[in-house]
C-alpha cells in the first residue's frame, strides 16, 4: 500500500506543470547561473551575510538590542530556507524513485521501498556533505541557544559568499585544478614542519637550557619560520637548534616560492579561459548582433561603421595580428575559425544574431563560411564579399543574400565617373552620409495615417522631401508602369499621383535628414494613436 | 584586379587600351580578346608616343603598388595638365599622395566593398535601387543634362519643369554654372533659374531620357 501511494506521488509530481515550474523558479533563482534572477538574489545575500557579520562585531562590545535579534532571527530564517531548498532542488527524488520502479519493472524483480529510500538518502548525504553545504550549516548552527559556544562560526557565514560572488568560485577553481601540486606540497610541507618541530624540541626543550616549553611549542616556532615571518618569540640558544632553524628558513623560502609559482601557473592557464568565457557572457546578452567574419582592410572599415552607428558587432578573426588590433579598438572579438559550426554558435548566429558579413580576402574562405552560416541559420542575412566575378555565383548558390564584388564595383564606378562626375559625387556623398541630404526608404504599417492615401494626397513635398519610388510586392500595383523586379518585390520608379499606398509598401524618399525624420515620427504616431483608439 | 576593372569599362563603348611591363598580363589580356600593348610607362616618351598630352582624355591608373600609381600619375599630370587621372589606392595613407600628385579622382576598392556592405546591412532596398541607378543593370539610369544654348529651358524656373509628370523623370538635383560646381538638390526649398550651361541630373528609364535629351536639343 505504501509502495502504490510512494509511486504515485511520485508519477504525479512528474506530471505536474505547477510543481515543475516552482522547481524551476528556485533552481533559476538559486543555481542556474543563466538566469536573470540569480544576480539580485546573490546581492542580496550577500548584503545580509555582510550585515549579519557587522552585527556580530558590534555586539562584541555593545550591548545586544531588541531589533539585533530581530534582525538576526530573520537572517537565520533566510539562510534555514536557503539551506533547505538548495537540498530539495539538489536533485529529484520522484525522479529516483521512477527510475528504480522502471528499473525493477524492466527486470521483473519486485519493487522494494527501503531500497529507494536508502538511494534516496544516500543521495541528500552527498549533498549535505559538499562543502558549501557544510559551510551553510555552520552559519545557521551557531545561532541554536545550546550551541552559543560556536559562535565563533557565525565567521563561516563569510565563506558563503563564495556561493555568490563569481571571482570567488573563480579562484576556487583554479586552486581545484591545481590540486595535484598543491596535495605535493602541502604533504612536504608537513613533513617539513613535523621534523622541523621534533629536532628543535630536541635541542632547545628546556632541559637543554632553551625556551621550547612543550611540542606545541615547537610546532608553533616551526610554522612562524618556515613561513618566514619569525615573531622571534621563540629563538634558538643551541648550536643545533641555530642549524635547523638556518635550515627551515631556507627550505621556507623554497616552499614559499613554489607556492606562489603553482597560483600563478595556474591563473596563467586560465586566464584566456576566463576571458572566452566573458567574452561568451558579453556576447549573450547582445540582441541584433551583426557577425564580422574576417577583420582585414574590409572589416575593419564595416567595424568602425558599425561602431560609430552603435550596431553590436560581434568579430571572428584567425589572425593573431587582426585579432590584437580589434581587441585594442574594444571590441567583441573571438579568436577562432569562423567557418566552425560552434564557433558561429558561439557568436549568436542562431541567438540574437541578424546579419553574417563575410569580409576575408580569401573568395574560397567567404563562400565556405556562408554556406555553413546558411546551414546553421536559414533565415539570417548573409553578406559576402567576393573578389573574383565567377566566385559570386557561388556564393548565391552557397546561400548569400547579397554579394559586393569590391574590384567590380570600383571598376563600376571607375566607368561612371569619367560619364556622370557630378551625379557620382552626389549620389556617393548621400551614400556615405556626408552632406546631409539622404535617400531614406519609409514602411508603411497597416495603421498609419499613409495607409489608402494616393501619392498626390500624401504631399510629400510639403515635408521638402521628394518620392522618387515605391517598393511593394502587393499584387494590387501589378499593372502600373515603371516597374522594376527587385528581389521578390517591385519598385515602382516615379508613381502617378494616383498611386494609392498599402500596408506594407516602403516608400523610397530624398530628403533632408529633417524633413524625413518628420515624415518617420509623424508615421510612427499616427500608427499609435490609431492603436490607442481601437480598444474604444 | 585590374582584368576585372577593365572588363567593366570596356563595355562603356569607350576606346580603351591597356598598357603594362609585364609580359605575361598583356598575353592574358590579349587572350581576352582585349586591346593591350606592351609597354613601360615610367618612361616618359613612351607616354607621350601614346597619346597623353594629345589625344587621350583619361587615364586609370590601376596598378598592383600605390608608388607606382603614384609615379604615373605625377608624369601624367606633368605631361597633360588637364588629362583626367583615376587611380586606385591600396593604402588609405596613398590617398593624399595621389591627389597631390595630380589625380582627379581616387578609388579605394576595400573602402567601397566595405560601404557598400554596411548598407547592404542597414538599407539594403536603397542600396539596390542606387545600383540600378548609379551602374545602370536595370533599365534605370542616371543622367546628366546640360541645357545647350537657345534652349526652351533657358530662364525657366525649376518648379515648371514638371518633368516627373511630363517626361517620367526625376530631377535629382541641378549644377547652377552660375555658382559654381556644386550640385543643388532638388527638394522645393528654393527656387532656381536654369540658364545655359546649367546641368540638369535626372533619373529614369533610358528612352524617356531620349527623348526629354531630344526636346530640349541636346541631340537630334
Amino acid at each position: 500500500m505504501l509502495t502504490r501511494l510512494t509511486l504515485y506521488v511520485a508519477y504525479s509530481l512528474k506530471t505536474s506543470t505547477h510543481y515543475q515550474s516552482v522547481k524551476r523558479f528556485f533552481y533559476d533563482l538559486l543555481k542556474n547561473p543563466q538566469s536573470k534572477i540569480k544576480p539580485y538574489f546573490d546581492i542580496f545575500m550577500i548584503l545580509l551575510v555582510i550585515s549579519s557579520v557587522s552585527l556580530l562585531l558590534y555586539e562584541i562590545e555593545h550591548k545586544t538590542s531588541k531589533w539585533a535579534i530581530l534582525f538576526e532571527d530573520f537572517v537565520v530564517t533566510v539562510f534555514i530556507c536557503e539551506y533547505l531548498l538548495r537540498g530539495w532542488i539538489y536533485s529529484d527524488i520522484h525522479n529516483l524513485i521512477i527510475k528504480q520502479h522502471e528499473k525493477t519493472e524492466y527486470l521483473g524483480s519486485t519493487f522494494h521501498l527501503h531500497k529507494v529510500v536508502i538511494l534516496i538518502i544516500n543521495n541528500k548525504i552527498s549533498y549535505l556533505l559538499s562543502p558549501s553545504a557544510i559551510i551553510d550549516l555552520l552559519a545557521i548552527l551557531p545561532s541554536y541557544r545550546p550551541l552559543r559556544i560556536l559562535r565563533i562560526f557565525l565567521i563561516f557565514r563569510l565563506f558563503k559568499l563564495f556561493r555568490y560572488s563569481q571571482s570567488i568560485q573563480m579562484f576556487t577553481g583554479v586552486l581545484k585544478n591545481k590540486r595535484f601540486e598543491l596535495t605535493t606540497l602541502a604533504i612536504f610541507m608537513s613533513f617539513l614542519i613535523f621534523i622541523a618541530s621534533t629536532a628543535i624540541y630536541m635541542f632547545e626543550n628546556q632541559n637543554m637550557g632553551g625556551q621550547v616549553t612543550d611540542l606545541y611549542d615547537a610546532f608553533y616556532w616551526a610554522i612562524v619560520t618556515v613561513s618566514t615571518v619569525g615573531y622571534g618569540d621563540i629563538t634558538p640558544v643551541t648550536t643545533g637548534g641555530r642549524l635547523v632553524t638556518s635550515a627551515l628558513i631556507i627550505t621556507g623560502l623554497g616552499v614559499l616560492a613554489f607556492f606562489t609559482s603553482i597560483i600563478v601557473a595556474a591563473f596563467n592557464e586560465k586566464m584566456s579561459e576566463f576571458q572566452e568565457e566573458r567574452v561568451k557572457a558579453h556576447i549573450e546578452k547582445l540582441t541584433d548582433t551583426t557577425i564580422l567574419c574576417g577583420f582585414g582592410r574590409v572589416g575593419q572599415d564595416i567595424a568602425l561603421q558599425l561602431h560609430a552607428n552603435k550596431h553590436h558587432f560581434v568579430i571572428i578573426d584567425n589572425n593573431e595580428q587582426h585579432i590584437t588590433l580589434a581587441k585594442q579598438q574594444g571590441y567583441v572579438t573571438l579568436f577562432a575559425d569562423a567557418s566552425r559550426n560552434s564557433i558561429l554558435e558561439r557568436a549568436g548566429i542562431n541567438n540574437g544574431a541578424k546579419a553574417v558579413l563575410c569580409t576575408t580576402n580569401n573568395d574560397i574562405t567567404n563562400v565556405y563560411i556562408t554556406l555553413t552560416s546558411r546551414y546553421l541559420n536559414p533565415d539570417i542575412t548573409i553578406i559576402s564579399r567576393a573578389n573574383h566575378e565567377e566566385n559570386a555565383k557561388k556564393m548565391l548558390q552557397a546561400g548569400a543574400s547579397y554579394i559586393v564584388q569590391s574590384f567590380n564595383i570600383a571598376g563600376l564606378l571607375a566607368a561612371e565617373y569619367i560619364g556622370h562626375p557630378v551625379a557620382f559625387e552626389a549620389i556617393h556623398g548621400i551614400l556615405h552620409g556626408q552632406k546631409d541630404i539622404q535617400m531614406e526608404a519609409l514602411n508603411i504599417c497597416g495603421d498609419c495615417y499613409l495607409t489608402g492615401l494616393s501619392i498626390e494626397e500624401a504631399n510629400f513635398n510639403q515635408y521638402k522631401t521628394r518620392l522618387i519610388g515605391v517598393i511593394s510586392k502587393n499584387p494590387i500595383h501589378a499593372k502600373r508602369r515603371n516597374r522594376y523586379k527587385l528581389h521578390n518585390q517591385h519598385f515602382y520608379f516615379n508613381p502617378d499621383p494616383s498611386f494609392i499606398l498599402y500596408e506594407g509598401d516602403i516608400l523610397v524618399l530624398l530628403g533632408r535628414e529633417l524633413g524625413i525624420e518628420y515624415l518617420h515620427d509623424l508615421i510612427i504616431t499616427s500608427r499609435l494613436q490609431k492603436t490607442l483608439e481601437k480598444p474604444l | 584586379m585590374s582584368f576585372e576593372l577593365i572588363s567593366q569599362l570596356n563595355d562603356k563603348e569607350k576606346k580603351l587600351i591597356i598598357l603594362d611591363a609585364d609580359p605575361i598580363k598583356i598575353e592574358q589580356a590579349l587572350q581576352k580578346e582585349l586591346p593591350a600593348q606592351l609597354m613601360d610607362y615610367r618612361q616618359d616618351e613612351n607616354l607621350i608616343t601614346l597619346g597623353i598630352g594629345s589625344s587621350i582624355e583619361t587615364i586609370f591608373c590601376f596598378l598592383e603598388s600605390d608608388s607606382e600609381n603614384v609615379f604615373l600619375t605625377l608624369s601624367a599630370r606633368v605631361l597633360d595638365k588637364k588629362i583626367k587621372i583615376i587611380s586606385v589606392v591600396n593604402q588609405p595613407e596613398s590617398a593624399e599622395k595621389l591627389l597631390a600628385a595630380g589625380a582627379n579622382k581616387i578609388i579605394d576598392p576595400f573602402e567601397i566593398c566595405s560601404k557598400k556592405a554596411y548598407q547592404l546591412l542597414t538599407k539594403p532596398s536603397i542600396t539596390w535601387l542606387l545600383d540600378e541607378a548609379v551602374f545602370g543593370r536595370a533599365d534605370l539610369h542616371m543622367a546628366e543634362i546640360l541645357i545647350p544654348e537657345n534652349s526652351y529651358l533657358d530662364k525657366t524656373l525649376i518648379s515648371e519643369l514638371h518633368l516627373n509628370k511630363l517626361h517620367n523623370l526625376f530631377l535629382i538635383g541641378v549644377v547652377d554654372k552660375e555658382l559654381g560646381e556644386k550640385l543643388y538638390f532638388s527638394l522645393g526649398e528654393q527656387e532656381h533659374v536654369l540658364d545655359t550651361g546649367d546641368i540638369l541630373v535626372v533619373l529614369g528609364s533610358n528612352r524617356d531620357i531620349k527623348n526629354f535629351k531630344k526636346e530640349i536639343g541636346v541631340i537630334e
